[in-house]
C-alpha cells in the first residue's frame, strides 16, 4: 500500500536530496537579505516627512492618504523584516513582500509613464530631479530583485531558524 | 464480504483521519498567520502613535509674534526685544519638502516665536528660478508675491496659504488671481489687497519676462562663451552679472521683488560656508548653525535644538520704511 506515500509525498522539485538540504539554507538567506533590504529601506525613509513628500511626488494620492503611507509604509515595510528575520508566516509575510514590490514596480512605471522626473524614494531621497537623474530602469530592476527573493521564500518556505517550525509550519 | 467490509471501515477511518490532520493543519496555519498580522498592527500601530506622540496639541491658533520685514526682504517674527536663538529658515514656495517642513513645523515656529523663545527669520529664496516655465514662474511669481504680503504685514498667514495651496512640481499654478484671492483670506484690507494684486500684477510680468526672455538668452549665450561645465557651478545671481557685461542687461529686475529674490538666493549661497554652506531648500539654521534632516523635519528636533540653543543675533536690518502699507 503506498497511499499513504502518494498522498503526503513531496513534490517532485524537493526530492532530490541535495536539494532538500540546500533549499532550507538557500530560503534562510532570502529571508536575511530581504530583510536587510527592508529595514534598510524603512530606516532611510526617516524622517517621515520627507516620506511623505516622497509619496508625494508620485503624484497619485490625495495629500491625507499619502501623509498616511509616508507615515506607515516604512513601518510596514520594517514589520515585515521582523516577520522574515524571526520567521513567523514565513510564506505568507514573503508573498506580502513580493506583492509590495509588484506595487512599488507599479507606481514607478506610472511614474515613468506620466513623464515624471523623481526619485524613486525607495531608500530614503524622492522628489523631483533633473530629467536625466532619474534611475527608473535601475529602481525597477531593483525590486524585481527582491520581488524574486520573496517568490523563492513563498514558494520554498521550509527554513532553519525559524519560528513557524515549533509552530507546525513548514517542517 | 466481512474483511471487504472492515477494508472499508478502514478506508473511512483513515480519510477521518487524514481530513482531521488536514484541518488541524489549517488551524494551525491560520493561527500563525494570525499571530503574524498582529505583529505588523502592533508594530505599525505603535510606530505610527510614536511618531505622532511629538505633534499632539501642537497646532497654534494663538496671536503671532509682530512680524517685521528686513532690507533684504526676509521677514522677522519674533517678540520685540527679545534675547532667544535665532531661527533661519530658507525654503522655495514650489519646493515639495519646503512644503512638509512648513506643514510639519509651521506652528512649533510660530508657537516658539509667540512665547519669545525663538526669533524666528523667514529667508524666502528661489532656488528653482532657472529651472523650466512652470516651475521656475511659479517659485519666482510666489517669492515676489510673499515679499509683496510683507508689506501689508500679513507675510506668515500668507506664507501658510502658498505652502498648503503648492502646485504639483512642473504644474502650472500660483497665478495672479489666486495669489489675490489668498491674499484676501489673510483678512487684509481693500486698499492693501488693490495694493497686492497691483504689485503681483507687475512682479508676474517681470517673472514672465524674465523666465521666457531673458534667461533663456542669457544661457545660450553663457553656454556658448564660458560652456556649461562653468556654468553650472555658477549661481544666477553671478550669471546676471556676467550678463549685464555681456550684452544682456538685468536692470529691469532692478527694485522687483523678484529681481529681490533672486538676489537673496545668490547671497545665501554665501552667507555660510562648510558643514554649515547652503545647499538645498529647506535650510534650517539656529544662530548660523545647519540643522540636518532628522533634527529640521521633526517636531520634537526642531523643539529640541530651539531649546537647547543660546541667543543669538539677527544677521539683518529692519527696512528703513518698514511697518505701514506702501
Amino acid at each position: 500500500m503506498d497511499t499513504a506515500e502518494t498522498t503526503s509525498a513531496p513534490p517532485a522539485r524537493d526530492r532530490t536530496p541535495t536539494w532538500r538540504t540546500v533549499q532550507p539554507w538557500l530560503t534562510l538567506a532570502c529571508r536575511v537579505g530581504l530583510a536587510v533590504v527592508l529595514i534598510t529601506a524603512a530606516v532611510s525613509k526617516y524622517p517621515p516627512a520627507l516620506s511623505v513628500q516622497a509619496v508625494e511626488a508620485y503624484d497619485l494620492l490625495p495629500t491625507d492618504l499619502a501623509r498616511l503611507i509616508g507615515y506607515t509604509l516604512p513601518l510596514f515595510e520594517l514589520a515585515l523584516a521582523v516577520l522574515l528575520l524571526v520567521g513567523l508566516a514565513t510564506r505568507y509575510a514573503a508573498a506580502a513582500t513580493t506583492l509590495l514590490m509588484i506595487v512599488f514596480i507599479a507606481g514607478i512605471v506610472s511614474a515613468m509613464a506620466r513623464g515624471l522626473s523623481i526619485d524613486c524614494g525607495c531608500f530614503g531621497g524622492g522628489g523631483q530631479v533633473d530629467p536625466e537623474e532619474t534611475t527608473y530602469g535601475l529602481s525597477i530592476a531593483r525590486d524585481i530583485g527582491f520581488a524574486a527573493l520573496g517568490a523563492f521564500i513563498a514558494v520554498w518556505p521550509r527554513s532553519p531558524f525559524a519560528l513557524d517550525r515549533p509552530l507546525g509550519l513548514f517542517r | 464480504m466481512g474483511s471487504a467490509a472492515r477494508q472499508r471501515s478502514r478506508e473511512r477511518l483513515k480519510e477521518q483521519r487524514e481530513k482531521d490532520k488536514r484541518k488541524a493543519s489549517r488551524m494551525r496555519t491560520l493561527a500563525v498567520v494570525g499571530a503574524a498580522a498582529g505583529v505588523v498592527v502592533l508594530i505599525v500601530g505603535i510606530g505610527y502613535a510614536v511618531l505622532n506622540s511629538d505633534r499632539s496639541g501642537s497646532e497654534f491658533d494663538g496671536a503671532l509674534a509682530p512680524q517685521v520685514v528686513q532690507d533684504d526682504g526676509s521677514v522677522v517674527m519674533a517678540q520685540s526685544g527679545v534675547q532667544a536663538p535665532v531661527v533661519e529658515v530658507y525654503a522655495d514656495y514650489q519646493c515639495p519638502a519646503c512644503r512638509q517642513f512648513e506643514l510639519l513645523n509651521g506652528d512649533v515656529l510660530k508657537e516658539t516665536a509667540a512665547s519669545g523663545e525663538a526669533i524666528v527669520h523667514f529667508r524666502p529664496v528661489s532656488i528653482f528660478a532657472q529651472q523650466p516655465v512652470p516651475i521656475s514662474s511659479n517659485s519666482l511669481r510666489a517669492g515676489a508675491a510673499a515679499r509683496a504680503a510683507a508689506d501689508h504685514g500679513v507675510f506668515v498667514e500668507f506664507n501658510d496659504l502658498l505652502f498648503a495651496n503648492q502646485p504639483t512640481e512642473g504644474a502650472a499654478g500660483f497665478t495672479t488671481d489666486e495669489l489675490k484671492e489668498w491674499f484676501g483670506e489673510t483678512g487684509a484690507s481693500e486698499e492693501a489687497a488693490a495694493a497686492f494684486g497691483e504689485r503681483v500684477d507687475s512682479e508676474a510680468a517681470v517673472v514672465t519676462q524674465f523666465t521666457e526672455d531673458y534667461l533663456p538668452a542669457l544661457t545660450e549665450d553663457a553656454v556658448e562663451q564660458i560652456g556649461q561645465e562653468n556654468l553650472s557651478t555658477m549661481v544666477l545671481s553671478d550669471l546676471l552679472a556676467w550678463g549685464a557685461e555681456h550684452g544682456h542687461d538685468p536692470s529691469f529686475l532692478d527694485g522687483t521683488y523678484t529681481g529681490e529674490i533672486i538676489d537673496a538666493t545668490g547671497t545665501a549661497y554665501t552667507r555660510y560656508s562648510g558643514d554649515n554652506a547652503f545647499r538645498a531648500t529647506p535650510s534650517v539654521y539656529i544662530n548660523g548653525e545647519l540643522l540636518d534632516n532628522s533634527t529640521a523635519m521633526t517636531v520634537r528636533g526642531l523643539n529640541g535644538a530651539i531649546e537647547d540653543a543660546s541667543a543669538g543675533e539677527v544677521q539683518t536690518e529692519p527696512l528703513a520704511d518698514a511697518g505701514g502699507a506702501e
